[in-house]
């Protein structure tokens, strides 16, 4: 009888430590592990934040090296990116910095000039890695430019978290390095969770308009790709590319015109998008235009609301007027609320929400000190062992750094514009004077993550 | 209709509302070369400025204001750099002329970054310019008719000035022979003056034009400087009737490029340029100097 309750016992303490194995794997990081060390509920009071002020600290201090364009008619890239890293830097600190190597570090931002430009990319890089010692480099606009920054981070052995580079070819075979992260979606996530948005709509007829350089092509390409997977029955009933930096886009309106497409595809960028946006609805063209970047509120308000109507809008980052977390909801609020005190040239429509690029990139930043503060140590090999497939629940849902490429992964959003838009931040509408995004639809991951390069996988066990 | 006779239509409208825009932008540029032998590249920066003041005017006023003063206050800005810095340094020829009006130009960029930031930012166009216009079966941008309508407005407006007033035939006889006009009792300088201020007065209604158009940001200038350029040089350096063809041949060539050869459209001008310049090295209507 004793045995009999003995074994009993023993089945019962088996099946308790089994299912208690389970229970706590996610906490031994055994298996797929969700961390976060930025609580929303926990951000500092923010208020006096000013985006033009750079941060002051003392003591040992997390060395952040800012890359971007920061001088020529392009500067504008640099200058939308400061308030990001300030604003996260401003939080941290004033949480008391991260715990490294045994001591509290606050976060200090060093900024180089790439000036859009290889040669003065380098130098910017080397400087901030060898003069000023950066633990960490942060940027930047431009594939060409995020390359070289790549090349001279492993030369240096710097971590460099690369969140606003789309280009595949970044993180291929031929270009990986260990000390490059991708936080952002690259151009093949993209235009998958674009084309899966479609095949779940009822247009099949679309014309494309893009940017005649590698970039335009490259997205046009992934995107007629991912189409014919996604959508077999949709038609591509005409493709132009322009030249950068276009004054005139009625020739090719007209050529979209007399295509009668149903959707207009393009992932032109700025000043390109903006005009093809107002010139495109001047002359009567009022189909639902598919974009990335055409997201800049002037822009937006300069053809107003029946011109925004049904844009259709793709991003790895969306709110819209509906955020998805309440982390998000968090930080729309409070940015917003600070927002009003801010001067020039933060004080513009632009800099309103943290929406898309905006919100993307100051998630990937607590991303990035999230990693460091969970490393324990500014040591860029340790960091890198932790970075490898993390799994990182983020401002706006879970993303995955592929430990193979260092491509992260996650869920994309799409959404078209309608209007009004709900307002959800007490008396203040998302959108004033445009059509903002009402309903954010989440393109789960699965349809939206490319396979690792052939030659990168099985790079770590 | 059949549907190519309208695309050819269109583009043919097109190519004409592009070509005028171009003419805008580029007539300053050839006149002060034409009649004062000044190669002026910070045209384009104070073009770019135009655009700014008139964001600014027409927030604070509007459209019609913004069209008006702010051509003005760059006309002024224009005569105190003739008068201060390049009237110093004509003597010395083309180059440091070349090397003064870049460095103004850059200075030019980084004083709207400084005054009002680096993002884009839209000119409104006014009510009675939105919208389309409905003639037969074409619908057309009114603002693009505008700008067809408006540059025509210019160029007579310029002709009446040049060949029906006196201030024109000061300022034609002044580039002709300015040491005769001199002994006339006539001071050259202040006619010089007066005309670089004209021709920067003719940038800034460019600038406001087509702020509403264009995005106005601090690329503004690059966007539209080397086109201007091409215009002037295959028009014929200081020929304004060779740059208004030039202008028109340019605009019809890119829409109609576009439409029938996409993938070498963007090389239609240099090749226009080269074999019109390997014939023709003066350029279309441009004289041997």
């Amino acid at each position: 009888m004793f045995t009999k309750r003995k074994n009993k016992l023993f089945n019962l303490f088996c099946i308790i430590s089994i299912a208690a194995a389970f229970a706590l794997v996610p906490l031994t990081g055994t298996a797929q592990e969700v961390d976060s060390a930025f609580d929303p509920s926990e951000m500092s009071d923010m208020t006096g934040f000013d985006p033009n002020k750079s941060i002051e600290v003392e003591g040992p201090t997390i060395k952040l090296g800012y890359l971007q364009i920061m001088s020529g008619p392009a500067a504008g890239n640099g200058e939308l990116f400061l308030p990001v890293v300030r604003w996260v830097a401003h939080d941290i600190n004033k949480r008391g910095g991260i715990m490294v190597d045994g001591e509290k570090k606050k976060i200090e931002i060093f900024i180089g000039d790439t000036q859009g430009k290889p040669a003065a990319t380098k130098k910017a890089t080397e400087r901030l890695c060898l003069e000023k010692e950066v633990d960490v480099l942060w940027g930047t606009s431009g594939s060409h430019l995020a390359k070289v920054i790549a090349d001279v981070a492993e030369e240096y052995k710097v971590p460099f978290m690369n969140c606003l580079s789309l280009s595949d070819e970044l993180m291929n075979e031929k270009n990986f390095n260990r000390y490059t992260f991708r936080t952002l979606s690259n151009t093949t996530q993209w235009n998958m969770a674009m084309a899966y948005y479609f095949s779940n709509r009822p247009e099949t007829k679309f014309s494309i308009l893009c940017q005649d350089y590698l970039y335009g092509h490259s997205m046009a390409n992934a995107f007629k790709k991912y189409l014919e997977k996604y959508k077999p029955e949709a038609e591509i009933v005409s493709e132009d590319y322009h030249k950068l930096w276009l004054k005139d886009f009625a020739p090719y309106l007209t050529k979209v015109m007399a295509a009668n497409p149903e959707i207009l595809y393009t992932a032109d960028w700025l000043p390109d998008g903006d005009n093809l946006i107002k010139q495109a609805r001047r002359m009567g063209l009022n189909m639902p235009i598919a974009n990335i970047y055409i997201t800049n509120p002037e822009s937006l308000k300069s053809v107003g609301v029946e011109g925004t109507k049904n844009m259709i809008f793709c991003y790895s980052w969306m709110s819209g007027d509906t955020p998805q977390t309440k982390a998000q909801q968090k930080l729309m609020k409070e940015w917003h609320e600070q927002w009003k005190n801010w001067e020039s040239p933060y004080d513009t429509l632009l800099y309103i929400w943290p929406d898309f690029v905006l919100g993307q990139t100051i998630g990937d930043t607590y991303w990035l000190f999230d990693v460091i503060e969970r490393a324990g140590t500014l040591d860029a090999e340790k960091i890198i062992e932790v970075w490898e497939g993390d799994v990182y629940k983020s401002i706006q849902g879970i993303r995955t750094m592929r430990a193979d490429d260092h491509q992260a992964v996650f869920d994309m959003y799409v959404g078209e514009a309608t209007y009004p838009t709900k307002d959800v931040y007490d008396d203040v509408p998302y959108s004033k004077g445009y059509a903002g995004v009402h309903e954010v639809n989440t393109i789960p991951q699965k349809y939206c993550t490319p396979t690792v390069p052939e030659g990168l996988k099985g790079r770590v066990d | 209709m059949d549907p190519m006779t309208f695309i050819c239509i269109s583009q043919l409208v097109h190519g004409l509302a592009y070509g005028m825009l171009l003419f805008l932008i580029a007539a300053g540029l050839s006149m002060i070369f034409g009649m004062m032998d000044i190669l002026n590249l910070a045209h384009a920066y104070i073009f770019m400025l135009a655009a700014y003041i008139g964001y600014t005017l027409a927030g604070l006023t509007n459209f019609w204001i913004a069209l008006l003063l702010a051509p003005i206050a760059v006309a002024v800005i224009g005569m105190l750099i003739e008068r201060y810095m390049l009237r110093k340094i004509h003597r010395f020829g083309h180059i440091p002329e070349l090397v003064l009006t870049i460095g103004i130009g850059l200075i030019l960029v980084e004083f709207v970054k400084w005054g009002w930031g680096t993002q884009s930012l839209m000119l409104q166009a006014p009510e009675v310019l939105s919208g389309l216009i409905s003639i037969g079966p074409f619908r057309y941008p009114i603002y693009r008719v505008f700008i067809i309508g408006f540059t025509i407005a210019v160029m007579i407006f310029m002709l009446l000035l040049f060949y029906k007033t006196r201030f024109g035939t000061i300022v034609r006889a002044a580039t002709a022979d300015s040491d005769m006009v001199n002994a006339l009792g006539i001071n050259v300088l202040i006619i010089y003056t007066l005309f670089f201020g004209f021709g920067t007065w003719l940038a800034g209604l460019a600038g406001v034009v087509v702020a509403p158009f264009l995005s106005v940001f601090p690329g503004l200038a690059d966007q539209v400087g080397f086109g201007a350029f091409v215009v002037v040089v295959l028009g014929g350096l200081g020929s304004m009737s060779g740059a208004f063809l030039a202008a028109i041949l340019i605009g019809l060539l890119n829409s109609f490029g576009i439409q029938f050869f996409p993938t070498i459209a963007p090389l239609l001008t240099f090749g226009l340029m080269a074999i019109v310049l390997t014939i023709k090295p003066t350029g279309l209507l441009g004289e041997r100097q």
